[in-house]
């Protein structure tokens, strides 16, 4: 009826899939391990480390150390006790939070849901953590923030933790709920949110919330004025390269929400400042236009005859821009069409018009599912070659909840693992990877990593195209760079 | 004066508009020289783009009109049945891969006139004498039931697209390129409208329009109703299903996105006056050129983002404010007189306030057993939906006086509760405590009060459906150019802070939620009062017929003002509690159409002229708590599903029942439960005298070839509802039951 707000939604999350990581560039790398401790307690499959190839200077491999390994089993002549909420004694609950069951959109982030449900199933099916199963509660959100906040009250109740969520709006009484839950014992020590991804400035700034997928933005932060970003440069270096001339084109910025915008803006002004891509315009894009509407941008590049489009929305707006630049006769010779992870999907795949499109993913593609064993197991625990997206950080933020509670067993036992806990060792995660699929993120910092690879679509699959051996990320810290301003007046629609 | 009206014709109109348009385009590119620039190709693309938009907008406008000139309804859910054919024009061609024309033929030929009959035969027919609000909602029912229905049958997880016709092939005009889909939806359009316009200047088309300026004298003349009835709607179904299946290749296919062209094809019909098509599909070329032009020549960013979804509303209110309403509704006054109805003392709905407290004592604090479940306390997720389920209840009673009463309706509840909420947040949160005063929310009501005079004042000239489309741009309008601009303060992290009262905080969401009780109550007081008091009459009045109640010397204007004003004051604290039970506010999500719509719509379900029906806004709310305890307490999979089912459709569904009791279901169970309370003799009295009636035969079933005996003669005049002079003894009786006097029982 009014703007598509669900579509405003994906457009959200595809967006802040583009806006990487808030480490700084003096922060190193740290290659500690991002697997749980192997130890027996532990059965999970521990994922390969992948092969160090470095390929020049700029070009790092995603490493990890094997974790120790030790023989004594930990749950061995322990009488399990109910540690706190969500610990009892054969079980250990967890919380996923996504918006799903919107009556006009159903279905919509299913893949956090499902990623979460995938990396418990198959925890429990290798015997556990902290010896005992998980369960997994599961909450719909449905894009409403009453229920975004129920599902922190909800988690408050009976969870120890939350894992791999996809909120969109989480009002401050959640962020109350999340930082001030009292424990077993009564004390308001809250319990950790290890989300799939934050969007909410309030969300990414919690000291409970620890994202995989990192925030762009300094904290805190009060919603409107300015704010340190980081942009990610990474993939426009390369572009350069490829084109062999100064870029310039237009950028296609999803305007349904302020929290896109504010999310798009600074990699665009960090393109800019560090002199990679000149404007030739920069146009809000909402969910809800029609393919016509992306004449006015076809019009502009062939006007200011632009080398490059890059999209900052989902996939659907890359597919619109595409095929209106056919319709409209736009000689593509010469233009390099740029998007993200949001386009990394099947219907992206599956459309002829958008052939030839380059994007970036900050972890491996599931076209190299041989090259890394926790990948792998992803895939087949979730029972398709090309899941949604949303299901990898999902999975892997039950990774880095696993990692925590193994910790904890191995310094305190099996009734050491309380809320408290939790959040103390998911904050020494300064370097995760799991085993060199994503790019490794310091969880303390909230950073992302500076890794990158690319692809290109090709002939209805995905390609790799840089870094050229498979089973690699580029991860050079110049990848990011800073920017500072207040995003939402930069727009200038 | 003649310039003025010259401004009343659609031309006039539109040439205004577009004036005003380019000297904003003029004015802001001499401001903004970043602009792309007014290059002749830029020009040209955007003309052909707007056209080819228009005509999207023009083929649903047009399907609207002929509806509405052939029945007298306008059709809310023309959207919804295109977004379905559209759905199952996919479903053939891509997804089980039929040849275009098959599926073209199916789904516009067979399903879509199907379509039409069954809303005709099934439930449009019945509205024919219903009131316009009645019908009006009715469609909006539809709407609902539609769209949830796609939503299950066509999940959203992977996004759908539907191809263009000829791909992207496309040909070249001057420096522009024109694809062989636009292309043909101009032309679709063109034709649709000029046969149309053959039709309806035809003797069939003329009887067609006939029909619906008095259906009894049409059909005395050769005209058959039903048949032009079901034409109309079969038409407008045809004309709804090619709209979405060409509009669908340039959107997703989403029940949202295709049902979001909505608010421009209205404009477009207003713009034709409802009942011109060539005039519809002028207007919907214009609104499609200037919006194009709106969006190519003019940046809309930093604070005034969202400002291009402000066309529509523009052009609509404009439109509606200033051009001639096309039909004055003189032939339904008589047929739309409210019956009279003992109304609520308010000693009465202060007993149903002290009883409504303690339910929700009982049922939060898990007081009640009920031997076989006992459902226990609410926990901190029940009392949270609960608080915002009263504070939408606060919002939706906003109605009652304007839309229930005074018959002004209404769509845009959400708009003032928006402005309420900004209120509120603008100078009642801006202290320095953790706490503001419940007695704030005073000044929030009348700090809120002179939107709703201000509205009053413009809106003034209009009723029924223009009223109502005002309503709609009115809060398109609010949504899209003040909530989400910073200076309302919705766009930061904000937050809403808890009450206290005199000093007492009431910071626990199960205080809050008591809170909200109570003022609820306090609210359904104080409207009981209102309503008996001569405001309340003179409100009834005006409702009932703005010119008789101009005879006995009622001020229609200042009525007006003054219930617009209490409206928005009680709308406006609405919002205010809405912020507070939320914590805070989305700029582009609170206070918006989706969600005002479904306020309206569960108010009219419950009953618009009833303060308790706004309990009926927690629907929603109740099932969900309901479907969460019965799947912890383990109910079995079909119950769940019952349960889901009313859950997603019971509001759609619940405004189609409104074909057969249209007062609500308030009204309904007040008068059939009324005769239980003790001191409610006379409601017991008209109960038996209903069903006493009931009992009697009907007027055929009398018998003409037999002598008709003095209870014959009573029975007759009973069900014809006319005075017995032939009966003395039964003239008071059969005179008051005939005017259909009924008691009601809230």
């Amino acid at each position: 009826m009014t703007r598509k707000s669900w579509a405003g939604a994906l457009m959200a999350l595809a967006l802040v899939a583009t806006a990487c990581g808030r480490d700084t560039a003096t922060a190193p790398v740290q290659e500690t391990s991002a697997q749980p401790p192997a130890e027996s307690a532990s059965p999970t499959a521990a994922p390969e480390p992948v092969a160090s190839a470095p390929a020049g200077g700029d070009t790092t491999v995603a490493e990890t150390a094997a974790p120790p390994v030790t023989d004594a089993d930990p749950c061995a002549g322990v009488t399990l006790e109910e540690s706190d909420i969500g610990v009892s004694a054969d079980t250990i609950t967890v919380l996923v939070m996504a918006d799903v069951g919107s009556e006009l959109a159903p279905g919509l982030f299913q893949g956090s849901i499902d990623g979460a449900k995938a990396w418990a199933e198959n925890v429990n099916a290798n015997g556990g953590i902290g010896c005992r199963q998980v369960e997994l509660l599961e909450w719909d959100s449905k894009i409403n923030p009453t229920e975004g906040t129920n599902g922190y009250l909800e988690a408050c109740s009976k969870a120890l933790a939350m894992v791999g969520s996809t909120t969109l709006f989480i009002p401050p009484e959640a962020i109350t709920s999340l930082e001030t839950c009292p424990n077993k014992a009564g004390e308001p020590v809250g319990f950790a949110d290890i989300p799939e991804r934050a969007v909410d400035s309030l969300h990414q700034c919690s000291t409970h919330v620890f994202t995989l997928a990192g925030i762009n933005g300094s904290c805190p932060y009060a919603g409107t004025g300015e704010r340190t970003y980081e942009g990610f440069l990474g993939p426009f270096k390369k572009y350069t390269e490829m084109a062999g001339a100064p870029l310039h084109g237009i950028y296609m910025v999803p305007s349904d929400l302020p929290s896109t915008i504010a999310s798009s803006m600074p990699t665009i002004r960090t393109l800019n400042q560090e002199g990679l891509v000149v404007s030739d315009g920069e146009f809000g894009v909402s969910g809800g236009a029609e393919q016509a509407a992306f004449a006015e941008y076809v019009a502009a590049m062939k006007t200011a005859g632009s080398n490059i489009g890059i999209n900052g929305g989902n996939d659907q707006a890359m597919i619109k821009l595409r095929t209106e630049a056919k319709a409209q006769g736009l000689d593509e010779s010469g233009i390099l069409w740029a998007c993200s992870l949001a386009c990394y999907t099947d219907s992206f795949r599956e459309n002829p018009n958008v052939d030839g499109t380059y994007l970036w993913l900050p972890f491996l593609p599931f076209e190299e599912r041989a090259e890394q064993a926790d990948l792998d197991t992803f895939l087949t625990a979730m029972g398709t070659d090309f899941p949604q997206s949303w299901s990898v950080l999902a999975w892997n933020s039950g990774r880095v909840f696993e990692q925590a509670v193994n910790a904890i067993v191995a310094a305190d036992g099996p009734n050491g693992i309380t809320r408290a806990r939790i959040l103390e060792e998911v904050a020494k995660v300064t370097a995760f990877d799991n085993g060199g699929w994503l790019g490794s993120v310091d969880l303390s910092q909230k950073s992302l990593s500076s890794c990158f690879v690319m692809l290109q679509l090709n002939g209805g699959s995905f390609e790799r195209v840089y870094p050229a051996e498979v089973g690699t990320l580029d991860c050079d810290a110049s990848n990011k760079a800073i920017w500072t301003g207040d995003s939402l007046t930069e727009f200038k629609g | 004066m003649k310039v003025l009206q010259r401004l009343r014709s659609p031309l006039g109109l539109s040439i205004f508009i577009f004036i005003v348009i380019a000297a904003f385009v003029i004015w802001k590119g001499r401001e903004a020289p970043e602009l792309a620039g007014f290059s002749v190709e830029q020009v040209a693309t955007a003309l052909f783009i707007g056209l080819a938009i228009g005509a999207l907008y023009a083929l649903y406008a047009t399907g609207i009109v002929v509806v509405y000139t052939t029945t007298g309804i306008f059709n809310f859910s023309q959207a919804a049945v295109a977004a379905f054919c559209a759905f199952l024009y996919w479903q053939l061609r891509v997804d089980w891969h039929w040849a275009a024309l098959p599926a073209l033929g199916v789904v516009i030929l067979i399903v879509a006139p199907l379509i039409g009959l069954i809303l005709d035969r099934l439930i449009m027919r019945k509205l024919e004498d219903a009131p316009f609000v009645i019908q009006l909602l009715v469609t909006v029912g539809v709407m609902y039931f539609i769209l949830i229905g796609i939503g299950q049958i066509w999940p959203q997880k992977t996004p759908r697209k539907l191809p263009a016709f000829y791909g992207t092939k496309s040909f070249d005009i001057g420096p522009v390129n024109l694809t062989y889909h636009r292309a043909i939806v101009l032309l679709v359009a063109i034709v649709v409208a000029v046969a149309l316009r053959l039709l309806f200047r035809s003797r069939r088309g003329v009887s067609m329009r006939a029909v619906v300026d008095n259906r009894s004298l049409a059909a005395l003349t050769g005209a058959k109703p039903d048949r032009v009835s079901s034409a109309a709607w079969a038409i407008g179904s045809m004309l709804a299903a090619t709209a979405g299946i060409l509009i669908a290749p340039e959107l997703e296919l989403d029940p949202a996105n295709l049902n979001s062209v909505l608010v421009f094809a209205f404009a477009a019909a207003v713009l034709g006056q409802l009942r011109s098509l060539p005039l519809a599909l002028a207007g919907a070329l214009f609104l499609g050129v200037s919006r194009q032009f709106l969006i190519t020549f003019l940046k809309f960013g930093g604070d005034w983002t969202f400002a291009r979804d402000g066309v529509a509303p523009v052009v609509l209110l404009l439109a509606v404010l200033a051009l001639p309403q096309s039909r004055l509704q003189v032939g339904r006054v008589t047929r739309n007189l409210k019956p009279i109805e003992r109304t609520t003392r308010v000693w009465e709905a202060a007993l149903g306030g002290v009883v409504l407290i303690v339910l929700f004592l009982a049922l939060s604090g898990g007081w009640l057993n009920f031997g076989i479940w006992d459902p226990g306390a609410w926990n901190e997720i029940g009392l949270n939906r609960a608080r915002v389920a009263l504070a939408t209840a606060f919002i939706g009673m906003s109605l009652v006086p304007l839309t229930g009463w005074a018959g002004q309706l209404n769509f845009a509840p959400m708009a003032f509760a928006g402005w309420g909420a900004y209120l509120h947040l603008r100078f009642a949160l801006a202290g320095e405590g953790e706490t503001v005063s419940v007695f704030w929310l005073l000044f929030v009501g009348l700090l809120s009060a002179p939107l709703g005079a201000l509205v009053a004042l413009v809106a003034s000239r209009l009723s029924g459906l223009y009223l109502a489309l005002a309503s709609i741009a009115f809060l398109e309008l609010m949504a899209s150019l003040f909530f989400p601009h910073p200076a309302a303060g919705f766009r930061g992290v904000h937050k809403f802070k808890p009450f206290d009262v005199v000093g007492i905080d009431l910071a626990t969401r199960r205080q809050f939620m008591m809170l909200l009780v109570v003022l609820l109550v306090i609210a359904i007081i104080v409207l009981t009062a209102l309503r008996r008091s001569r405001y309340g009459r003179r409100w009834v009045a005006m409702h009932n017929s703005e010119a008789a109640a101009a005879t006995v010397g009622i001020g229609v204007a200042s009525t007006k003002v003054i219930v617009y004003a209490v409206s928005a004051a009680m709308a406006g604290i609405g919002g205010a509690l809405y912020g507070t039970a939320n914590g805070s506010v989305d700029a582009t999500r609170t206070f918006i159409l989706d969600t005002s719509i479904p306020i309206v719509l569960l108010m009219a379900i419950g009953g618009m002229a009833y303060p308790i029906a706004a309990l009926f806004t927690t629907f929603q709310v109740l099932f969900q708590a309901l479907e969460a305890r019965l799947e912890d307490a383990g109910a079995p999979s079909w119950l769940l599903g019952i349960v889901t089912f009313f859950r997603l459709f019971g509001p759609g569904l619940g405004a189609i029942g409104m074909v057969v009791n249209q007062r609500g279901a308030a009204f309904e169970t007040g008068r059939q439960n009324a005769r239980y309370l003790p001191w409610r003799q006379d409601a017991k009295a008209e109960y038996a005298a209903t069903k006493a009636k009931g009992r009697e035969p009907e007027i055929g079933e009398l018998g003409l070839c037999r002598p008709f005996a003095a209870a014959d003669v009573v029975a007759l005049d009973r069900k014809l509802g006319v005075a017995d002079d032939l009966a003395p003894g039964r003239h008071r009786q059969g005179r008051v039951e005939g005017a259909g006097v009924v008691v009601a029982g809230s």
